[in-house]
């Protein structure tokens, strides 16, 4: 699992059957890599996220049969950036 | 598996629900500086070095099928000298190494330690 921010919401209204209507939400890591992740809870912008990857992302989502590779699977209470950069 | 190095716990309160109650760790994985959350159902303090496994492995190691992890503790290492880990890599040019790399390391599935 990473520890990523959440810089912003993804809109895709055109998008794969097994993907449904979960709210996506484009992440950044340490170095300021973009990736898109879903987000079961609903991060806000500048919250940073633990996030799932691999196959644990699929069940992390709720349903095994979502196409994702990338789950939000929490918020964290208390991290600062310095923390993080380094 | 993955030798890593635990840094300190992660709180974080609003989580899926699939996640429980199961404590996370940031840990360092050793020769690089980038950080990982793992799955602690051990029970490591700060400064251990531990063995973590990663992909669907770690989903059973973490309890279930089911449970939403993709990196879990599965030991903590009794010793390691990091220094001498690094020496075990580079064999060819220390040639007699006092201690091997590997004869210190054993897993602790000795479920007293957890908390």
């Amino acid at each position: 699992m990473q520890i990523l921010r959440v810089v912003r919401d993804l809109v895709t209204t055109k998008r794969n059957f097994w993907l449904s209507a979960k709210a996506l939400r484009v992440v950044e890591d340490h170095r300021g890599n973009l990736e898109v992740a879903l987000d079961p809870l609903g991060a806000k912008p500048g919250d940073f996220v633990v996030t799932i990857g691999l196959s644990a992302a699929r069940t992390a989502a709720g349903n095994p049969n979502i196409t994702t590779d990338l789950t939000i699977g929490g918020i964290i209470d208390h991290w600062d950036e310095e923390r993080w950069r380094n | 598996m993955k030798i890593c190095q635990v840094e300190g716990t992660l709180v974080a309160t609003a989580r899926i629900g699939s996640l429980q109650n199961r404590r996370l760790l940031v840990v360092k994985e050793r020769g690089s500086n980038g950080k990982q959350v793992a799955v602690d159902p051990v029970g490591c303090k700060p400064g251990d070095w531990v063995i973590a496994v990663g992909s669907s492995a770690a989903r059973d190691a973490a309890g279930s099928k089911d449970y939403p992890s993709d990196l879990t503790i599965v030991g903590i290492i009794d010793y390691w000298d990091d220094a001498s880990g690094q020496a075990g890599a580079n064999a060819g040019a220390n040639p007699a190494p006092k201690t091997s790399s590997k004869a210190g390391v054993k897993t602790d599935a000795n479920p007293s330690r957890r908390t």
